[in-house]
């Protein structure tokens, strides 16, 4: 019995991502049309894909760049989970996504969800001043840097206000003291 | 060769030696009370009791040090005077980006020779190892009196922001207390329900942008002009303004004021409304006058504008903003009084439904949870 011929996961990944060239993207359409586990395989890529497009906007990505770096991150983790895979042919099913196949997937989702967060924040980004309310509290940023105020997790009637000066606040009634407290952070 | 450098069992043995490594890098200290400072003036009203450092902690992880300071300060008025707010700055000598953090606690009411509690919880991160000395010095902004006065340096401008929440505090305490005396129980249960309802965007994110470039357009912006909500008993009008906006950012707010009152003015905020497509309006924020001492004498305008950029999103989607609106919400005075909008105003212009709740209006919805006889007791309060 003659052994079905998978494309790469390279090759799944980029025609995930409409990036095949014409030619191996026909062959690539063939062989879904016929493998559930490939189709599966594709379906697992859109998703990132998905997920990285989902993240919040920021207009001063550069997208290209992103995308460019994000193929180019697809490839290099394909490219090491090949090296840390085995050469063997392929077996159709879910063994495929056992032992070191599976770290490798987890790696290359990690690599590209990893790089897609990085190049949301890029260096210059990472370094800019940043006023910001989080789940527990209100903080300044910049770099590797924090200033922050915290409130009790627990607390969920907290109002904020920002001030275009440069500062941001919250107000919640402190469970500890009992008292309205309000805190500021500025620049 | 390859295959054997990346096979399985080098996989695992990297994961443990990173693991193990994390592990050993990530050492938390609790925090002793004497890396917390607490700066009073000699003749200041409130004296320092007990600091208890609580669940302080002080952590190395990685290149990172991080200070998650929670403390509870027990604190005494020493003065003559009844305390009716007090501010903290709390600072770290050691965070080289600067920034300010403070604590206030509004709506005291603190006779001679009362205690009261101030709880802070700090959190700061360092990428580098600290020097010696105290981490989180606490220091006295400003002590509100009963009868208005101040006390206390002020480099944060608590005198004003205390002073403006007093106002708002007997502003809305009177609201509740005709409520109650108008319309009974229900009407301040529901009163009081509705101070609840009221839509908050998301939790504000601000970006410092460059100075230089803030006012001219980018790609994909645009410049809205604020429509203003006018007061007839304001003592200050906003004549003109403008923000450039783009999606859900918004930046760089220029806007021009006119003293139309008697009295010289020393600080306009601006409350800083958007819209959404279906035309439902978000306090985005305030705009400060940006100069410290305005001098705005009566019948002159004076233009004022700020740099910093939003992100505005509301239930986790970025907000689409198609207009802006703005109204004067505080006037300081040169003589250190305070002009808030009146109950009267915010109902009239509907600006009740958009703005959050005041300190007074939290305290009373408070104490609402915990069963509407404990608000009506306090309302009766004298």
């Amino acid at each position: 019995m003659r052994a079905i011929q998978h494309p790469s996961e390279a090759a799944l990944a980029l025609h995930a991502g409409g990036d095949l060239g014409p030619i191996a993207a026909w062959r690539c359409a063939r062989h879904l049309q016929r493998c559930q586990a490939c189709r599966e395989e594709i379906a697992a890529f859109q998703g990132v894909r998905r997920m990285v497009a989902d993240l919040p906007a920021m207009p001063e990505i550069p997208w290209s760049r992103l995308a460019a770096e994000m193929q180019a991150n697809i490839r290099q983790g394909l490219a090491d989970g090949e090296c840390l895979g085995s050469q063997a042919a392929r077996t159709v099913g879910w063994r495929r996504f056992t032992g070191l196949r599976a770290a490798a997937a987890l790696a290359t989702l990690t690599v590209v969800v990893g790089a897609g967060l990085m190049l949301r924040h890029p260096p210059a980004a990472r370094n800019q001043t940043v006023l910001q309310a989080t789940a527990d509290g209100i903080q300044l940023s910049q770099g590797g840097e924090a200033l922050g105020m915290k409130h009790d997790a627990a607390i969920t009637n907290v109002s904020y206000s920002a001030n275009a000066q440069g500062s941001i606040g919250e107000s919640y009634v402190d469970p500890l003291t009992g008292d309205v407290t309000v805190t500021r952070v500025s620049w | 060769m390859v295959r054997t450098i990346c096979g399985e069992r080098a996989f695992r043995w990297v994961g443990i030696g990173v693991l193990s490594a994390a592990a050993g890098l990530a050492q938390e200290t609790v925090l002793p009370s004497t890396a917390i400072r607490i700066d009073l003036p000699k003749d200041s009203p409130v004296a320092l009791l007990t600091l208890d450092p609580r669940d302080s902690r002080f952590t190395a992880r990685g290149g990172a040090i991080m200070v998650d300071l929670d403390a509870l300060l027990t604190m005494r008025n020493t003065g003559a005077g009844r305390i009716h707010g007090i501010t903290l700055r709390v600072v770290s000598q050691e965070v080289a980006m600067g920034g300010k953090a403070s604590v206030c606690i509004p709506r005291l009411n603190i006779g001679p020779g009362e205690v009261f509690p101030v709880h802070i919880v700090q959190h700061l991160v360092r990428p580098t190892a600290f020097a010696s000395g105290p981490l989180v010095q606490v220091s006295l902004d400003g002590v509100l009196f009963q009868d208005l006065s101040f006390y206390g340096p002020d480099q944060l401008h608590s005198r004003r922001d205390m002073t403006a929440w007093e106002m708002e505090a007997q502003r809305d305490r009177e609201y509740f207390k005709r409520i109650l005396a108008r319309t009974g129980r229900t009407g301040l249960q529901q009163a009081i329900l509705q101070e609840m309802d009221r839509p908050q965007l998301d939790r504000p994110m601000m970006l410092r942008t460059p100075a230089a470039s803030s006012a001219a357009l980018a790609a994909g912006e645009r410049s809205e002009r604020f429509a203003f909500v006018s007061f007839p008993d304001s003592p200050v009008e906003a004549v003109d303004g403008t923000a450039v906006v783009a999606g859900n950012q918004v930046r760089a707010p220029r806007i021009l004021v006119r003293n139309r009152g008697t009295a010289a003015v020393r600080h306009v905020e601006i409350g800083w409304l958007v819209k959404d497509p279906s035309g439902r309006e978000y306090l985005a924020a305030s705009v400060p006058s940006s100069q410290p001492d305005l001098q705005l004498v009566a019948g002159k305008t004076a233009a004022f504008a700020q740099d910093a950029a939003m992100k505005l999103s509301r239930n986790g989607q970025p907000l689409d903003i198609r207009g802006m609106a703005g109204f004067v919400s505080q006037v300081e005075f040169d003589d250190g009084r305070v002009w808030v909008p009146s109950r009267q105003n915010l109902d009239e212009t509907a600006l009740r439904n958009v703005l959050p709740p005041s300190a007074e209006t939290l305290r009373l919805t408070g104490l609402y949870r915990k069963g509407l006889d404990v608000l009506i007791a306090e309302l009766n309060k004298p």
